[in-house]
């Protein structure tokens, strides 16, 4: 099991040294990202190994969620390596892809903890970006600050959990959780720590923006749900009710402010970065809920709000990059243009896609939980859809004279390929949600030990 | 307890040094001195472990200065990040204390079998790193910051039974990449100061 972490991890340190050789560099990214994809889809779920006392497990969720975000990772690199050249981005996109690997397979909550505040670190080195005419610097080192807080502060708090004798007075345990809630809030970006992600969205470069939004924010998410399912605390946010509502609270402020920023948004980027945050705090709620199908609607949004993410932010790039310093229009990318709009599909959760069980679950179960909950969440996907279309309608504005494919459109065919994806899996959603339904399962199972 | 004295002066030391290659020498002094606090506890490999990084850290940050005036003056910070770190400590001290009731024995040198010791050290040593990295204009106190708060959290993992050897080695590789980042957010903002 930990042969494609060290597979991914040797892979990024011999594409640091071949990195300015990005004809190399590329296809050497992409063989070794193959290659941990297939390692992992070859190996049997429930396959475990130990290194020095940590134990690895290949969970059906973590064997699904490896293949969605590795594969998000593949994208993007053929993207950087064909159409817009940034060499630093190898290395990361290999690093990333073994914290990643490492986060989902680990089973010490310490340890998935260590590895996701790795995998949020490496890609400062891609976010910064011709510092001397952008504020890509002030974005990453506010990212920087923010991830180093959240991850020291988390990981403390975790690691006192598991110190501290059980008799301690409730009010230290609602501390510890609170604290690893909002630790867990300033990774993810939920609104009102969102700010180094609306910087983030305008200054750095759209693949990079991409392997933060697309799969280091899903990962992030996954590794909070296995984290309260393996440390024993799941028990605790029961009998203390505050921790749920400060949960539901988070959940409900990112789902409608993130809506609410998105509808306000004229830069493609932010529309994104916005709804991937208003998704995520559907998914809080999802999570928030306690129920199986709340868990099973918040991890299924959080991976294909992921998918969707990396397929519009990847076209929004083609599309700045084409139209230069005029607004991006479709004259100038129209494959590109197509991508975008259909990843809108998959942001607002609409069937027939893989998109739309998640959202459905989530709305269905805050209904059940109180009608302001679910009303708050159908008023965020509404927020998600205007959002979306004016965006679309904004790429569209002008009608180009002839349709023209752009030339090297790897973004759009991209795009495409994602969205080909998303609608397979809506026509055959069990094999999507079956290995979430497993986790549900651990997952209410630690909730209520035996 | 002179150890937890040792951490306490070295962040002092490092909160107040204007140039980034002091703040680097007094940040490998508060590791050394928070490594010798968990003591019998930890194995000779686990503090090899960490000394190593801790070293490679400080020279990280010794080289990206370039050279030996580069710094941020930290003015009103430091009294600002000292306050807040001495109330913070004493406030999580007071709601996070295990409250197992033991006997509590403090000698000058020598073992810490209650943890109380640690816990005291890792607190100041996230405190002020909190402190640090809020109060931070750029990326030479922000990392400074990040490297304290990760040595706090390093004390407190310590105290958590399970793999420590394997815990030590990832702790460690967390502590060189967050150097490592810092080291080129530096050189970057060095790269905006001067022109």
């Amino acid at each position: 099991m930990t042969a494609p972490i060290v597979l991914l991890g040797v892979g990024a340190l011999v594409a640091f040294a071949i990195r300015k050789r990005v004809m190399i560099a590329g296809p050497f990214t992409v063989a070794a990202l193959l290659a941990a994809v297939v390692f992992v889809a070859s190996l049997d779920v429930g396959t475990t190994t130990d290194f020095l006392g940590l134990q690895f497990r290949l969970s059906p969720l973590a064997q699904l969620a490896a293949a969605v975000l590795l594969l998000s990772i593949l994208a993007l690199v053929l993207v950087v390596w064909i159409d817009e050249p940034a060499y630093n981005f190898f290395p990361t996109a290999l690093a990333a892809g073994a914290a990643v690997l490492a986060i989902l397979t680990l089973v010490s909550p310490i340890a998935i903890y260590g590895a996701l505040i790795l995998a949020l670190l490496v890609p400062v080195g891609s976010f910064t970006f011709q510092v001397h005419r952008n504020r890509s610097y002030e974005a990453a080192f506010r990212h920087f600050s923010f991830v180093v807080l959240g991850g020291c502060l988390g990981l403390s708090a975790l690691a006192l959990s598991g110190s501290l004798p059980r008799d301690q007075p409730p009010a230290t345990f609602v501390l510890l959780l609170a604290i690893i809630v909002v630790a867990f809030a300033l990774k993810l970006a939920a609104i009102p720590f969102h700010t180094h992600a609306a910087l983030l969205a305008m200054e750095v470069p759209a693949t990079a923006l991409a392997l933060y939004f697309g799969v280091l924010v899903p990962a992030t998410f996954i590794a909070f749900a296995e984290i309260l399912t393996l440390s024993g605390l799941l028990p605790a946010i029961i009998q203390i009710a505050k921790v749920q509502d400060l949960l539901l609270a988070l959940g409900a402020l990112s789902a409608l402010g993130g809506a609410f920023l998105a509808t306000g948004s004229t830069e493609l980027r932010r529309v994104v970065a916005y709804s991937v945050i208003a998704n995520l705090g559907q998914a809080l709620i999802g999570i928030a809920t306690l129920s199986g199908a709340g868990i099973v609607g918040a991890i299924a949004i959080t991976l294909v709000t992921g998918a969707g993410a990396t397929q519009q932010l990847l076209a929004a790039g083609a599309l700045e990059r084409r139209s230069g310093p005029d607004q991006p229009s479709a004259t100038a990318a129209p494959l590109a243009a197509l991508a975008f709009v259909i990843g809108g599909f998959a942001m607002i959760g609409a069937p027939p896609l893989v998109a739309f069980p998640g959202h459905f679950f989530v709305e269905l179960i805050a209904f059940s939980y109180s009608g302001a909950l679910g009303t708050a969440l159908v008023l965020s996907t509404l927020g998600i859809l205007i959002a979306q279309l004016r965006a679309a309608i904004a790429i569209f504005r002008v009608a180009p004279d002839h349709w023209r494919v752009e030339s090297r459109p790897v973004a759009g065919v991209v795009g495409t390929l994602l969205f080909l994806a998303l609608l397979l899996g809506g026509m055959q959603p069990d094999g999507f949600l079956r290995p979430i339904a497993a986790f549900a399962d651990e997952f209410i199972r630690a909730l209520r030990p035996l | 307890m002179l150890m937890l004295g040792l951490v306490a002066v070295g962040t002092l030391a490092a909160n107040g040094a204007a140039r980034l290659r002091f703040a680097a020498l007094a940040f490998f002094g508060v590791a050394l001195a928070a490594q010798l606090i968990a003591g019998p506890a930890t194995s000779v490999w686990q503090a090899t472990l960490s000394a190593t990084a801790a070293l490679v850290c400080a020279a990280i940050l010794f080289i990206a200065a370039r050279d030996g005036r580069y710094g941020e003056e930290p003015g009103w910070r430091l009294w600002v990040a000292t306050i807040v770190a001495a109330g913070t400590t004493a406030a999580a001290f007071a709601f996070l204390r295990t409250t197992s009731g033991e006997d509590v024995h403090l000698t000058p040198l020598g073992e810490d079998p209650s943890g109380l010791i640690r816990q005291a050290a890792a607190f100041w040593l996230l405190s002020s790193g909190v402190a640090i990295l809020l109060t931070a204009r750029g990326a030479v106190r922000g990392s400074l910051g990040a490297l304290l708060m990760l040595t706090g959290t390093q004390i407190l993992v310590l105290l958590v039974p399970g793999p420590q050897l394997a815990l030590a080695l990832m702790l460690a590789w967390l502590q060189v990449v967050v150097a490592l980042a810092g080291a080129f957010l530096i050189l970057n903002e060095r790269a905006l100061r001067e022109t």
